[in-house]
């Protein structure tokens, strides 16, 4: 867990060496941009340590010089109260950053001098702000005197426009040059009123002398304590003890008496009147607030009725986009693939390597890398959604009902994405702001069934319900759909601590999306996938491979898979499943279409799809292959779906899915079996 | 007409300032870190109940549930 004084240094290798250049900023502001711009197409994607949280890195180079840049999240303020703040604020505060770049939206400057003013706080000397989007606040009649600017405020100021590139080479000189201790700094300390001035003197007085002070600024700490922070509580009361504190604490009450209200609002209502007094210096004219033609769209697209059209319309681009595309294209990897491994046979003598190398491994890094064009799409399509504004209409719509199941608006996206592939869908959660709400969607994600259900469960449909196909089909697909919105609800009262997040959100003005940046990026992202989930997508291959031909193949009664099949069925039968059904659902597990072909080979007909129908039918009631579509449906996800959960959310949670998926199917499946079984079916 | 009102009672179009923000720890302190504090003025640009409700603060559009923005105690401006 990050916590205030987890002090994480920067990670590995070569980097050791290099100056580290921190960009922080609010969301929205084009941090992105900038970051692009600074490290060109040199940039690494991956986690912060221990959390869901996506970390950039990249390398910016100044006259023949390297700078780390790393991207911190963006984020409006520095509290401890969600993973994204608590990151960029350890990442600060640790000291690690040379030179901590701050991106300000020069067209609402009071919000995000807020940010500013909390970085100050921290007692950080080396900032450089960055004033990005100059053109659209000039377009709106802002006017900045920044010279003064940079002199009110204490550090040197660059005007950007990182969509044209404009101020990035400036930007550069400075931050090189602060790295190199060229710069000297005096950032402007914001100033309260008396009795909180009072207070945190007091405070600041019982902190001195301890090894707190060695580590942060005793201001800060003090500020922190008198928010409530609890991250600081816990840290400080470590150094003081509770006596210390309670006096503490008691002081604040009494304060917060004084003021009527928790000291949180009166000490961000004095800063950003402080701030107000600083913007007075240096803006020269504020410009003025009118309602633009985005205020229009947003009242129909954010519309309970006509809102939710235009998100069906959107979301049927998006879908046929990524699915569309990539299916064909994952397919042709897969054949390829195929053939290659069929290729390769020919020179492999030995029996076992042969099938080692073919099935196991040849097999296995191709249905990684069959994913990566679904995953790749999908990246690049949610990066358009993004950067275009929209994402953030399509949360404010779904809302109200995606929240009746204790989810955020946004969830909506990998529960739409799970139709056709549950990869690049629980790849989606990384849209969501909250760790809690990321980790609930991508738990439930797996239960709604994607495509390759949908191939066994009309398989099935068709073999023993010919006269109601549909409505077989249809009842395993609201099966499902109600169990993931009522996982919704359960996991999230009981397994995935932390409150709800309240529903605010900024709609960022609409804006033409930069192919350069959807593509750069959503490459590296996916590069994360492949490297992540990779690993555990090839175990699982040669695994299942292993157990299929040893000691003798598939087929003939004693190899491990069947004699594991044959371990499971007085387990499975509790649903009316013997042990080929067991067998099958094994050999789903590396991909769910698997299940049918797998009956296939145990009853020695290969592919001849009548001849399979024939011989379940004669082997299966329907109640049992309605209870084998539908377990089908709900036990462990696949492997790449594991594998994709390993990579966003960690090992924890990859286990917690499959366990949790593996319970359900076998109660709902003893369930419905045996209910079925009453009514005479 | 009331001078204090919850923000869901104010109307499309109507200006006023933010004069306090109730509720729990967590929901303030992301209100107050995204420019919604005392002292802060605002237009509301989309109103009416089940939300959301859409406020301009300066050149920023923030959208908001029900839940929080029945929590914000604004003063409006005539």
């Amino acid at each position: 867990m990050v916590s205030c004084c987890s002090v994480e240094k920067v990670p590995e290798e070569k980097k050791e060496s290099l100056k580290v250049i921190a960009l922080a900023g609010n969301p929205n502001v084009g941090k992105t941009t900038i970051f692009n711009a600074l490290t060109g197409l040199r940039q690494h994607v991956g986690n912060w340590p221990g959390v869901t949280v996506e970390k950039k890195e990249g390398i910016m180079k100044y006259r023949e010089k390297e700078f780390l840049v790393v991207d911190l999240p963006g984020t409006y303020s520095l509290t401890a109260n969600s993973i994204d703040e608590l990151i960029a604020r350890n990442f600060i505060l640790s000291g690690n950053a040379d030179v901590v770049v701050d991106i300000v939206d020069a067209s609402c400057l009071m919000r995000n001098l807020f940010l500013t003013m909390e970085i100050f706080e921290m007692g950080v000397k080396k900032v450089v702000i960055a004033l990005n989007k100059i053109d659209i606040a000039r377009k709106r009649g802002v006017r900045f005197d920044v010279k003064k600017m940079e002199k009110i405020l204490g550090v040197p100021v660059i005007p950007t426009n990182a969509k044209e590139g404009a101020g990035v080479e400036e930007l550069k000189r400075v931050i090189a040059n602060m790295a190199e201790g060229k710069i000297t700094t005096n950032p402007v300390i914001p100033v309260y009123e008396e009795p909180i001035e009072r207070e945190i003197e007091h405070i600041s007085s019982l902190l001195r002398g301890t090894p707190l002070e060695e580590m942060y600024n005793i201001r800060w700490l003090a500020i922190k304590l008198l928010t409530r922070d609890q991250e600081v509580i816990k840290l400080v009361l470590n150094y003081l003890g509770p006596g210390k504190m309670d006096e503490i604490l008691k002081h604040i009450s009494e304060l917060e008496v004084h003021y009527k209200r928790s000291l949180d609002i009166v000490i961000a209502n004095q800063k950003y009147e402080f701030i107000d007094k600083l913007m007075h210096q240096f803006v020269i004219h504020f410009g003025e607030v009118k309602e633009t033609f985005s205020d229009q769209i947003d009242r129909v697209l954010t519309h309970p009725a006509y809102g939710i059209l235009g998100l069906l319309g959107v979301f049927y681009v998006l879908f046929k986009f990524v699915f569309t595309i990539g299916t064909p294209m994952q397919e042709f990897l897969d054949n390829t693939f195929a053939s290659f491994g069929e290729f390769v046979a020919g020179f492999i003598g030995n029996e076992a390597v042969r099938g080692l190398i073919v099935e196991g491994v040849i097999g296995g890094v191709g249905s990684v890398l069959s994913f990566f064009p679904l995953v790749f799409l999908l990246f690049i399509a949610m990066s358009v959604l993004e950067d275009s504004g929209y994402m953030a209409r399509a949360a404010v719509v779904m809302e109200r009902i995606m929240r009746k199941f204790g989810l955020p608006g946004k969830s909506f996206i990998p529960m739409v994405l799970a139709f056709g592939c549950n990869v690049p869908a629980i790849m989606a959660t990384r849209t969501l702001e909250d760790e809690r709400d990321r980790i609930l969607t991508m738990l439930i994600n797996p239960l709604v069934p994607c495509s390759a259900r949908m191939v066994v469960i009309t398989f099935l449909a068709g073999a023993f319900f010919s006269d109601h196909k549909a409505l077989m089909a249809v009842s395993i697909y609201a099966i499902s759909l109600f169990l993931a919105l009522l996982s919704a609800l359960i996991l999230g009262k009981f397994v995935i601590k932390g409150e709800e997040s309240p529903f605010v959100i900024e709609l960022p003005e609409y804006s033409l999306p930069s192919w350069k940046v959807a593509v750069v990026h959503s490459w590296e992202r996916s590069k994360e996938f492949l490297r992540k989930a990779g690993t555990i997508i090839l175990l699982g291959s040669v695994a299942i491979w292993y157990l299929s031909n040893y000691p003798e193949p598939i087929g003939s009664g004693l190899s491990y898979a069947e004699k594991l099949g044959k371990v499971f069925e007085p387990f499975t039968m509790l649903m009316g499943l013997d042990w080929k059904a067991a067998v099958s659902l094994i050999f789903g597990i590396i991909a769910k279409e698997n299940v049918i072909a797998t009956y296939g080979i145990i009853y020695g007909i290969g592919e001849s799809e009548e001849a399979l129908i024939s011989l379940m039918q004669s082997a299966m009631t329907g109640l049992q292959a309605f209870v084998l579509a539908l377990v089908t449906t709900l036990y462990i996800p696949c492997i790449a779906t594991i594998g994709a959960i390993r990579a966003e959310g960690g090992n924890k949670w990859a286990l917690v899915a499959s366990a949790y998926n593996l319970m359900l199917a076998s109660a709902v499946g003893v369930l419905v079996y045996n209910i079925g079984l009453l009514l005479g079916f | 007409m009331l001078m204090y009102v919850r923000l869901t009672q104010m109307r499309e179009g109507e200006r006023g300032i933010v004069v306090d923000i109730h509720g729990g720890h967590r929901a303030r302190q992301r209100l107050l870190g995204m420019g919604i504090a005392p002292g802060t003025k605002i237009v509301v640009v989309k109103s009416g109940r089940p939300g959301p409700y859409i406020i301009a603060i300066g050149n920023t559009r923030i959208a908001l549930g029900q839940g929080v923005a029945e929590k914000i105690i604004v003063r409006r401006e005539l």
